[in-house]
Order: C-alpha cells, then structure tokens, then sequence
C-alpha cells in the first residue's frame, strides 16, 4: 500500500509543479467565462443591423400600420413590383401584399435581395398578423377597442417552487429554471473536458512509461497493479485540486463578487423573494432576473452542487483512467492508441448529445437510463441535477459509477500486467480479451 | 558453499510457447554467476520469475532458505536490460523515489545517493533532469539506483551494454567489489569475453532448458576435446611426417607476431597424447605444447547448436 502511496506523490508532485497546471487552473474558468459571454456578445451585435423593406401594398390597408422597429424598417413605396426588385437592390427586400390580404393571408410575397432568416420572416409574419387581427376586431364596431386590448395584455412569469428534499428548510425558496439549465449546460461541459483531459493525460503518461522503459525498473519494486493504482489516484489527487481551487473560486464569486457588483436596490429584491416578501406586483425589475441573481448568490445551493460534481468528476474520471491506462499499456505510441481509443469516446460524445435534451426534459427516459449507466451517469446526471432531481437517484447513480470503476479497475489491471511487456504490436480487441484472461 | 537461489523445477507457459520447461539451477552465495542463453531462451522470463514480476506455473524459487516472498524483493537490485527513468525529472529527486520504492526511507536514500555520487565523481548532476544527460551518464545513474538499497542478490542484464571502456571498467571493478562484500550477482549477457573475465558459474538456457551448469572453468576444461598447438622450429615437412598417422592435422596457424612456427592438432585418444609429443620432440624443437581451451563462445555456440 505505500507503494502507492509514493506513486501517487511523484505523480501530484511532477504536474503540479509543471507551469501547464497553474496556466489551466487559471484559464479554465475564463474560458467557461468566455464561452458564457461571447455568443451573448455576437448575438447583441448582429441585432444592431436595421434591414430596410419596402412595402408595395396593394391592399391599402397594411403598409400604413406596419411600425418600423429597431430591427426591420418598413418604407413604403409606389414602384411596381417589377421596378422595385430591379432598382432597390440596396434594400432588403421588397414585400409584396395581396389585395385581398383580408380575406387570404397567403397572398403576401417576399422578394429578398439576400438570405433571409426564419426568425426575421417570423417578426414579418407577426407584424402583417397583428394589423390584419385589428383589422379584424374593428370590424365588429367594439366601443373602446383600443383600452379594451391595452387591458386584456397579460404576460405571465413562472416562479417555481421545489417539492424535494433539498428545498426542505427553505419552502419558498426557487430556483431559476434559465440559471439551472445553464449550471447544467455548463458542469456537463466542465465534466466531459475533465474527463477527456485527464483520461488521456493517464493514457500518455503510461505509453510514455512504457516507451522510456521505466516501467522495466518500476515493476522490479512495485507490483503492476500498484504501479496503475498510483498513476490513476495520483493524476485523480491532480484533478481533484484543480477543481477545489475552482470550486474556492467559483462559490467566492457566488458569496461576495456577485452581490457586490448587482446593485444594491436589486439586491434587496432579491433577499425579498427569497425570503417570501416580495410584493410581485410592485417588482420593478424583470423577475426572472431576480431569480437569476438569487439562484447564482445562493451560496448553499451552489455548494450542494459543487460536492456532487467533485463525486461524479471523481467516480467519471477513476472509471474512464482505468479504461485509459489499459489502452495505453497495450500499445506503443499515441497513434496507434486512436483506434481502440475510439469505442471509449463514443459513450462521452453520446452523453453530450443526451445533456443537450435535458433543456427540454430532465426527466426523458433516455436522460434518466443515461444517468444510471455508468459511462454516460457523469456527465447526464450533471446536467440534470440542477433541474432539481430526488437525492435517492443521485446516490444511485453514484453507486453504480463506483462499482462499475472497481470492475473496471479489475479488468483494466489484467490487460495492463500484460500489456506493459508487449512491445511492437498493435493489439486488436480481440486480443485484449485473450489477455485478460492469461493467467499471472 | 551456501546457495542464495536455487530454481525448482520451474517451468512457464504462455498462450503459444512454452517460456521455461523444467528448469533447474542453484545459485551459490557469494559469486557471480552467469546467466547464458541465445534470444527468447527463456532468460529474461526466468529473471521475472526471479524479481516476482511473473510466477511460474509450477516448480519452487528459494530465496536464502525460504520460499521467495514479496518482502524479498527489498533485498534485490534489478537492473534490466531495457532501462528507463523519467527523463523530465530531476536525478536526484529520481533516484530517491526509486530508492523509496525499494524501502529505504528518504533520508537514508538521500545519505547513500550522496556518497556514490561522490564517488563516481557526478555531485553536479543532483539537479539535472535526465533528459539532459547522455545514454551513459543516466546508465550511471540507473546503475547507483539498482545497488542503493544494498541488495543481496543483484541480476544485472547487459549492464555492460552503451558504456565506453574506461565507464565499463569502472563498472566491472564495482561489481567485483558488491560480490567481494557479499552480494550474489546473477549476470545475464552474450558478451562471452565478459562472462570468461568475471563470471564464477554459468548456466546456460537454450529452447527453455537448461543444458549447461557449472563453474566456469569446468566447463572449459570439460570441454576441451583434445586439440593442441604445437610450437617449434625446424622443417614443417618432418613435423608432418613425424605424426602422420598418429593424429589429425588442422592446419599451420600463420600469425604475424608468432616467433616460432606452430601447429594445431586433433588427438583421437587421451592415451596417444605422450607419444605424440615424443615424436615431436625427435622431428622438430619443441617449443610448446598446448591443449586449447574452448572460449566461452565457442561452447555457447556449439551446445546452442546441439554439438556438445
């Protein structure tokens, strides 16, 4: 056991002190940062356009309503159709309504000078829809149209409250569906760049051993299975650092950079509807802001999520590093690990593809088999456990994912006693499975 | 004299070929003993089964009167023929690690590594990483980490190999010096010209047997299969017609630097040998008359081939 022990320190010793660590452990979250911000950034942007579109109307009625809005600009024009496709190629297009628009809403034409977009031809559709449902109404001669439709406009904000255990001591408590979804889009991501970071970091680190000989030295002292043990815990004890500091940093910015930089009326809103008070009604600000900002401040919340992306980060790694060091013992070079390196991705990429259907369901049959099978839990069950999912499933899912790295571990270690002493072959699967099953 | 190892029956299969097949061979404490054999004989995976990386799939190893045990492999430096370190780490800090792996603590590594990097002259080495050293200076190093937790045995496999003469004589002179104060050496090597110079006993594995025990100058003497050189002055053709008959003549052995002429000889019977040399005597001047001793290489060769 202490075999492992000093393994396991040479190996935390020799990475973190390497200048790769620190510039990771500080890029890292930039970079979620980063990804967070930037397409927020280029969609603001590209809103900044104002398309032009002139309005031939045959019908009289539409063009005088249509209200130009910072992203369209209608202008109205009395070209024909013809002329004006031929000589307003400046504009964006030229839209052409029928005459009879009243009574066929179909006959309305767009001739575009470029591509258009579904949601630009959307806000077209909904501004023509508008007038001609006004249009519509007036003709029932109703008193007081216009008061009547400016009081029947609703518009509804859900503010959700969680039934399960976790929101026990805090009833009122609830948490922004748009803020869950992201914290979810985000650990699944965090997750699966761990996973694929340091599952291939074992993986190069047991063919460099192998390459370098020093496994011939090492198996003299250290039994084969001591040797992979100390790698896989010791390149763990790396990882698991890395994601305390950033866990330190991450609820930091949740206790005191958040309710720092909010400002202080907003706040106060905030600690309102946490605590029930809040008058809904006489909230200035958008409420699901406000939810947004109490989920990201709630420090507790974050914390209970921070513990279950260490166990899951932890069990994905210990599972996918024993799958690693196996691949990496049976071969002799990075290149010809690519092959059998293949099938062991597959799960991870297919989890990605699972986490982006929780947005729409968390609790799909597919996103809830995926967060029980132990290739895909890790990275599925993250993405789900914001959404809110019982304590009982989580502990489940743990379970599995750990009994399954000890299996793991025990077939890995076969092909690794193994494999460490083949030189210049390119095993197949086939032959993988032959040498589990020598006997040492 | 006491043995250290002795091999029990020992054989080992693997999937498509059967690496040792009844092996036998006892080690005698105290010498250098020489572990021979052509490629994929079985040598290195007897060596295995030695360091307990593998185990045998029947037979005994005795490590000093007991069974060989986990706790034994504290009291033996391997150094394979493959040899590896981190090349990104740095000496010392290398050779402590490897030193603690085999149960010395750090600070008793730590004493011991200063002294034979004193001794082999390479303090300045301390913190360079390897990678920043030649082939033979990290086979220095890798050498000082094999001995550091002074084992009793040491198997040493091609320890000569990427030394330049005056670092392989240096080498030999320690080897010598650990069997003098007590360690066993196993020595596993084709350099024959080594095994004559240092090797106490040899064992020779060929097709996963084992087919020549013994120390080795029995062996060559046992293997001398009566063939003399003759060397004398006087007339080549009366040497020849003096023992026409009485052996066979294996040719004029025509070296530059030889001051007489010389002869060599095939002698059928042991009995024939005096009266040969008489009739030498009478035709020609005798200088010499010397049985040739095989050369390591030669029996190595022959009892590969299946001659002996």
């Amino acid at each position: 056991m202490s075999n492992i022990g000093i393994i396991v320190g040479r190996e935390f010793n020799e990475r973190v002190r390497k200048k790769s660590f620190i510039v990771m452990t500080i890029l890292m979250p930039l970079l979620v940062v980063a990804m967070m911000i930037i397409p927020s950034l280029i969609m603001l942007h590209s809103t900044g356009d104002t398309k032009r579109v002139a309005v031939i109307d045959h019908s009289g009625i539409i063009a005088p309503q249509l209200e130009s809005g910072e992203e369209i600009q209608y202008e109205p024009t009395d070209l024909s159709v013809e002329d004006a496709r031929t000589l307003l190629t400046d504009y964006f297009g030229v839209l052409e309504i029928g005459a009879d628009v009243m009574t066929n809403p179909n006959c309305v034409r767009l001739y575009a000078n470029g591509s258009t977009s579904l949601a630009f031809e959307e806000s077209l559709e909904d501004d023509i829809v508008d007038i001609i449902e006004r249009e519509k109404l007036k003709e029932h001669n109703i008193h007081n149209l216009d008061e009547i439709l400016a009081q029947v406009k609703t518009s509804v904000t859900i503010t959700t409250f969680r039934n399960d255990e976790q929101s026990e001591e805090a009833d009122e408590q609830t948490k922004s569906s748009a803020i869950s979804t992201a914290i979810g889009f985000i650990l699944g991501m965090m997750l699966y760049f761990i996973l694929i970071l340091y599952g291939a970091m074992v993986m190069q680190s047991v063919i460099e051993e192998k390459n370098s000989r020093v496994l011939e030295v090492m198996v003299s002292s250290v039994k084969p299975f001591e040797l992979m043990m100390g790698k896989i815990l010791g390149i763990a004890t790396v990882a698991a650092v890395q994601i305390l500091i950033w866990g330190v940093l991450i609820i930091g910015a949740s206790a005191v950079a958040m309710p720092a930089l909010v400002p202080a009326d907003v706040m106060q809103s905030v600690e309102a509807m946490q605590a029930g008070t809040l008058d809904i009604t006489q909230a200035e600000v958008d409420l699901d802001l406000l939810n947004a900002i109490g989920t990201a401040t709630d420090v507790q919340y974050i914390s209970t999520i921070f513990v279950w992306l260490l166990l899951f980060t932890v069990g994905g790694y210990l599972l996918y590093s024993a799958i690693f060091a196996a691949i990496g013992s049976s071969v002799d070079s990075v290149q010809d690990a690519q092959q059998l390196q293949t099938p062991v991705m597959l799960p991870i990429i297919i989890s990605i593809f699972v986490m982006m259907t929780i947005f729409n369901d968390p609790n799909s049959p597919v996103a809830v088999w995926c967060s029980y099978i132990p290739f895909t839990s890790p990275i599925v069950m993250m993405a789900r456990i914001p959404c809110g999912i019982p304590t009982w499933e989580i502990v489940l899912s743990l379970g599995i994912l750990y009994a399954s790295f000890v299996v793991m571990v025990w077939l890995a270690a076969k092909i690794y006693r193994v494999g460490i002493f083949m030189y210049g072959k390119k095993p197949s699967f086939k032959e993988l499975w032959k040498w589990m099953r020598y006997k040492y | 004299m006491k043995e250290l190892l002795k091999i029990e029956n020992v054989s080992k299969h693997f999937a498509d070929h059967t690496a040792l097949d009844d092996v036998s061979l006892s080690i005698p404490e105290g010498s250098i003993y020489g572990l021979l054999g052509p490629n994929g004989a079985g040598k290195t995976t007897l060596i295995r089964i030695i360091n307990r990386i593998t185990a045998p799939d029947s037979g005994r190893v005795l490590f000093d009167g007991h069974e060989i045990a986990p706790a034994d492999v504290y009291r033996i430096g391997y150094l394979p023929e493959e040899r590896g370190l981190y090349k990104k780490m740095k000496v010392g800090e290398q050779a402590i690690f490897f030193a603690r792996l085999k149960g010395l603590s750090r600070h008793e590594a730590t004493v011991r590594l200063k002294q034979w990097f004193i001794k082999f002259g390479i303090q300045d080495w301390w913190n360079k990483k390897v990678e920043e050293l030649s082939k033979g200076m990290a086979q220095k190093v890798q050498f000082i980490v094999t001995i550091l937790h002074e084992p009793k045995l040491l198997i040493f496999d091609e320890p000569f190999s990427g030394f330049d003469p005056i670092n392989a004589n240096q080498l030999k002179e320690e080897i010598l010096a650990l069997r003098d104060k007590g360690a066993t050496v196993i020595f596993s090597t084709h350099n024959m010209a080594s095994v004559e110079e240092i090797c106490d006993h040899i064992t020779l594995i060929n097709k996963s047997h084992n087919i020549l025990s013994g120390p080795v100058s029995d062996i060559r003497r046992r293997h001398g299969n009566n063939i003399f050189r003759i060397a004398y002055r006087g007339e080549e053709e009366s040497l020849r017609r003096a023992l026409e008959g009485r052996c066979d003549l294996l040719g004029v052995e025509d070296e530059e630097s030889m001051r007489y002429n010389t002869m060599k000889i095939h002698v059928e019977h042991d009995e024939d040998v005096r009266s040969v040399i008489s009739a030498v005597n009478e035709a020609v001047e005798l200088r010499s008359f010397d049985e040739i001793i095989p050369s390591m290489n030669d029996i190595f060769i022959r009892a590969v081939d299946g001659k002996l």
